[in-house]
């Protein structure tokens, strides 16, 4: 009972301050919004990424002409073939393209009919007839164009090239459609004027997974001149991309964060006359220096848990109801045309745990210390200060 | 001097020095031995900076003293560990201060439960507490207003609900008539004297001839420089 009248207390106490702390719970939840979006955002981003990519092939087999990317021949695709535990291999045409219209890069992706598969959202349908092309909802969002509608294109003879928009990709394909543009194999390779036997590079399906890096050894020796790379160093660049970008978020945050602790120590440390003569009262008239700090531990944890579960909540729905809108440009890619995300909410209680723990914790602290170097003092002593 | 046995609260030699070795040091109340009986209106009277507030302080174990014993009740306080001062403070003695001390943003009734929520009574009968004793200084329609709104008289009236919602044996007043006027002081008087009717001690430190010539104190201390300068009973 006693518990629950100084819980009482602390509530109608922290009512009574009601503008002062208002304006703590805004700062502190906007403190927590931000990190709690770099965080939420990021794994959700990984997760996503590692998610699409486990459709990804086992391996890709690239050209390395001088150091740089190179068509390979497709005549590659018969050798490999041979290899022992490689199932389908194939050829892809693909490449950047620079769009001048708008600004942006687009990614240009020849298929052939069999491999359609691979790309399972869409909306409309696949191009397979000359002359048609099916976009990413970046694509189609920046050159305003939907299915029916005509997307041209500079060719490598700069000329014009009229494509019909036949599909659409769904927003949820996400990280890899984006900005993708898909033709049938022949009407890239004659866009790209791409010589005769050569492609982008090469896909390779490995049956056993523990055997991918054998294979990609094999090729490596059986072709001097090609780069294998694994699924699974596809996934670390992108983990490696996206812990950069995140750390340089949370490094710029950092400040932020270092400047609202300063705020909460110097607002708790600095515990005002009103307060402290307030303590003063209570003691002088029966509380011990134990329901003081009871008081100010409530009081401290009211404040900071509402402004944690607050900043959660913004971030939250930040991240996953409205796609992050202010933290995208840097965390996404360099191209001008961001996916326009719904993330799927994959959340990290570890992290969750994380934050709580450098906000929470410190704040309950520092509102609980300074009151306690007041609560020993002789009640006399502290009104008469 | 009668010993600790027989007074209410007994002191012996005590010493309050603020700020000791320093060069502000003030020695506030100086080998002081006063007796009070259960039962008295005792009056501490002497001028401002006489000690007098020091020694209600001292006497009401809201500090502690340099040197010398104070006895409240048969138990030599000084000695006391922090936490059973506090009970101490809590379940003995009522206060009323000069400045009365009250939580402003606080209503009326919030302000006369703060001594109870220690306690860990049910709030139903806490409530029935406070409302019989704001209901007896006559300031029970003004519960629920903030103490901030109130007048000076009703905010002292304040201060004595709230200094007698513990049921404590002794009320302990400083300055209890500094900020009301004659009229108003002569109302506190008749309720503090309802108080002692009721068979509280009361200690009252005061400048004010109002209240130390009334005709219900029954011992008067003069202090002077911090030490007590003579003692008499009515």
């Amino acid at each position: 009972m006693r518990r629950l009248l100084i819980l009482d207390y602390a509530l109608s106490s922290l009512w009574r301050r009601r503008y002062k702390n208002f304006s703590i719970i805004a700062v502190f939840t906007l403190t927590v919004a931000v990190l709690g979006s770099i965080l939420l955002l990021t794994h959700s981003l990984k997760m996503e990424a590692s998610e699409i990519l486990a459709g990804a092939p086992d391996l890709v087999v690239q050209r390395m002409s001088a150091g740089r990317h190179d068509l390979i021949p497709v005549r590659y695709i018969e050798e490999i073939e041979k290899i022992p535990g490689v199932g389908a291999v194939k050829s892809r045409c693909w490449g950047y393209y620079y769009d001048a219209l708008t600004g942006s890069n687009f990614t240009l992706l020849g298929l052939d009919e069999t491999a359609t598969h691979e790309i399972h959202l869409l909306e409309g349908s696949m191009p397979k007839a000359e002359g048609q092309c099916a976009v990413g909802p970046g694509v189609a969002r920046i050159r305003n164009v939907k299915v029916g509608d005509e997307l041209i294109l500079i060719d490598s003879t700069n000329t014009g090239v009229v494509f019909e928009v036949v599909g659409t990709f769904t927003e949820e394909s996400s990280i890899l459609t984006n900005d993708l543009v898909v033709f049938p194999k022949d009407d890239l390779v004659w866009f790209f004027g791409l010589p005769e036997g050569r492609a982008t590079d090469i896909t390779v399906e490995v049956f056993n997974e523990s055997e991918v890096s054998t294979v990609a050894g094999k090729i490596k020796r059986m072709y001097p001149d090609t780069r294998p790379i694994t699924r699974r160093e596809i996934v670390q660049t992108y983990d490696a991309v996206f812990n950069w970008r995140s750390g340089m978020m949370l490094t710029v945050f950092l400040s932020a964060l270092i400047a609202f602790s300063i705020l909460a120590w110097d607002k708790a440390t600095g515990i005002s006359a009103e307060e402290r003569r307030e303590v003063g009262i209570l003691k002088a008239i029966g509380w011990d220096t134990s329901d003081v700090l009871e008081l100010k531990f409530w009081e401290g944890t009211v404040i900071s848990l509402t402004s944690f579960l607050l900043g959660l909540i913004f971030a939250f729905v930040h991240v996953f109801f409205f796609g992050a809108p202010l933290l995208t440009p840097v965390l996404k890619g360099w191209s001008v045309i961001f996916p326009d995300f719904h993330f799927t909410p994959y959340i990290d209680l570890y992290q969750i745990a994380v934050i709580g723990f450098l906000t929470v914790v410190p704040y309950v602290a520092s509102t609980v210390i300074p009151s306690w170097k007041t609560a020993v003092t002789d009640p006399e002593e502290v009104m008469r200060s | 001097m009668k010993e600790p046995a027989e007074a209410l609260i007994w002191t012996e030699d005590v010493t309050k020095v603020y700020n000791p070795r320093l060069p502000d040091e003030v020695r506030a109340v100086d080998r002081v031995s006063v007796t009070i009986d259960r039962g008295d209106v005792a009056v501490l009277k002497g001028p401002s900076g006489s000690g007098k507030t020091s020694l209600l302080s001292l006497i009401g174990c809201m500090s502690r003293p340099t040197s010398g014993r104070i006895f409240v009740d048969g138990r030599d306080v000084a000695k006391l560990s922090e936490s059973l001062l506090t009970a101490i403070r809590r379940e003995t003695f009522g206060f009323i201060f000069q400045q009365y001390n009250l939580v402003p943003d606080a209503s009326v009734l919030e302000n006369v439960l703060l001594p109870l929520y220690p306690v860990g009574l049910r709030p139903s009968e806490m409530k029935q507490r406070a409302n019989r004793i704001l209901e007896g200084l006559g300031i029970e329609n003004r519960r629920r207003l903030k103490v901030r709104k109130l007048s000076g008289g009703e905010q002292q009236r304040v201060a004595i609900a709230r200094a007698l919602v513990n049921e404590p044996d002794i009320i302990v007043a400083d300055e209890p008539t500094a900020h009301l006027d004659r009229q108003r002081s002569a109302d506190l008087l008749r309720v503090l004297e309802d108080l002692n009717m009721q068979g509280k001690t009361i200690i009252i430190a005061t400048h004010d001839a109002q209240v130390y010539d009334h005709v219900f104190v029954t011992r008067t201390i003069e202090m002077g420089d911090g030490r007590v300068e003579a003692e008499r009973l009515s």
